[in-house]
């Protein structure tokens, strides 16, 4: 598999065309997927309004094929994968709404979605995250916030490994540190082009 | 590793939070004598005893408090601020 690269916020930015790794520790970068977060009082009333039940703090629930992230009592992310339409729609809801609906926290802007996968990735993690995300202590409903690879972070667990929610402004930072995770934790080849 | 226990996402590397100082006692400047206004503003406890602090968990943006013995610096519990006010 050829390595993709880091999704081109800015074109010529530092970020620009850096590779992300491939092999036994593979990072694909899911920042152009559509989400949708809110912040602030009443985020929770109006999604709850608006027929999502939602789970508790740091759980992560699921709503017509989107998985929702409690991140804080009122502050909630909506991922789409597969289910575009279904935030599309709740989007347009909340942007036509004129009540109360606290606000918009800019994640699919703010924020780099970035996914790990392969088959050394528990051990990539143990370098890059000090919290114990084995299976038995970290299930597939669990949120950490906390640092991945050194920045602060939202990571979880997708079928094939973990994501990782971060500043969009450490992507290509973000990486590195993984490809050198990758590195440290195995010896088997991993595409650095564009990483040395 | 100094670990802190979020009342939030539980036990975390002491790296991660971030110290906000003591919570002050908040006098009304209109009632209050301009002594007292000023040691209010301009001066610092630093007496032996047990504290609430504020601390914010940095990765999820959480502000909770925690109670810390100054002489110790042992950390006795952290709790959300709903604990402290009802409506905070």
């Amino acid at each position: 598999m050829a390595p993709s690269s880091v999704f081109p916020f800015m074109a010529g930015g530092a970020a620009h065309g850096t590779k992300l790794p491939v092999g036994a520790v593979t990072l694909h970068d899911l920042t152009a997927t559509p989400r949708f977060g809110l912040k602030g009082g009443g985020s929770a009333a109006w999604l709850t309004a608006h027929g999502v039940s939602l789970p508790a703090i740091n759980r992560i629930g699921s709503h017509h094929g989107m998985r929702i992230l409690r991140l804080g009592n009122e502050d909630i992310l909506l991922l789409a994968e597969g289910a575009g339409d279904a935030l599309a729609d709740l989007k347009a809801a909340w942007t036509k709404d004129t009540g109360p609906k606290a606000y918009s926290s800019w994640r699919e802007e703010g924020w780099a979605w970035m996914r790990l996968s392969g088959r050394h990735v528990p051990q990539a993690m143990e370098r890059l995250c000090a919290l114990d995300l084995r299976a038995g202590a970290f299930g597939v409903d669990a949120i950490a916030q906390t640092r991945v690879g050194h920045i602060e972070a939202v990571t979880f667990r997708s079928q094939e490994g973990f994501d990782v929610l971060f500043d969009v402004t450490a992507s290509a930072y973000f990486a590195r540190a993984t490809a050198a995770a990758a590195m440290d934790c195995i010896d088997l080849p991993i595409d650095m082009e564009g990483h040395i | 590793m100094k670990i802190l226990t979020c009342p939030m996402n539980g036990p975390r590397n002491i790296d991660e939070f971030q110290s906000f100082g003591p919570v002050r006692a908040e006098p009304d400047p209109d009632r209050t004598a301009d002594a007292d206004w000023s040691r209010h503003l301009f001066r610092a406890e630093n007496r032996k005893g047990i504290v609430v602090e504020w601390w914010r968990h940095v990765p999820s943006n959480y502000f909770f408090l925690a109670e810390r013995d100054l002489v110790t610096n042992e950390v006795l519990r952290t709790f959300d601020a709903s604990e402290r006010w009802a409506h905070p």
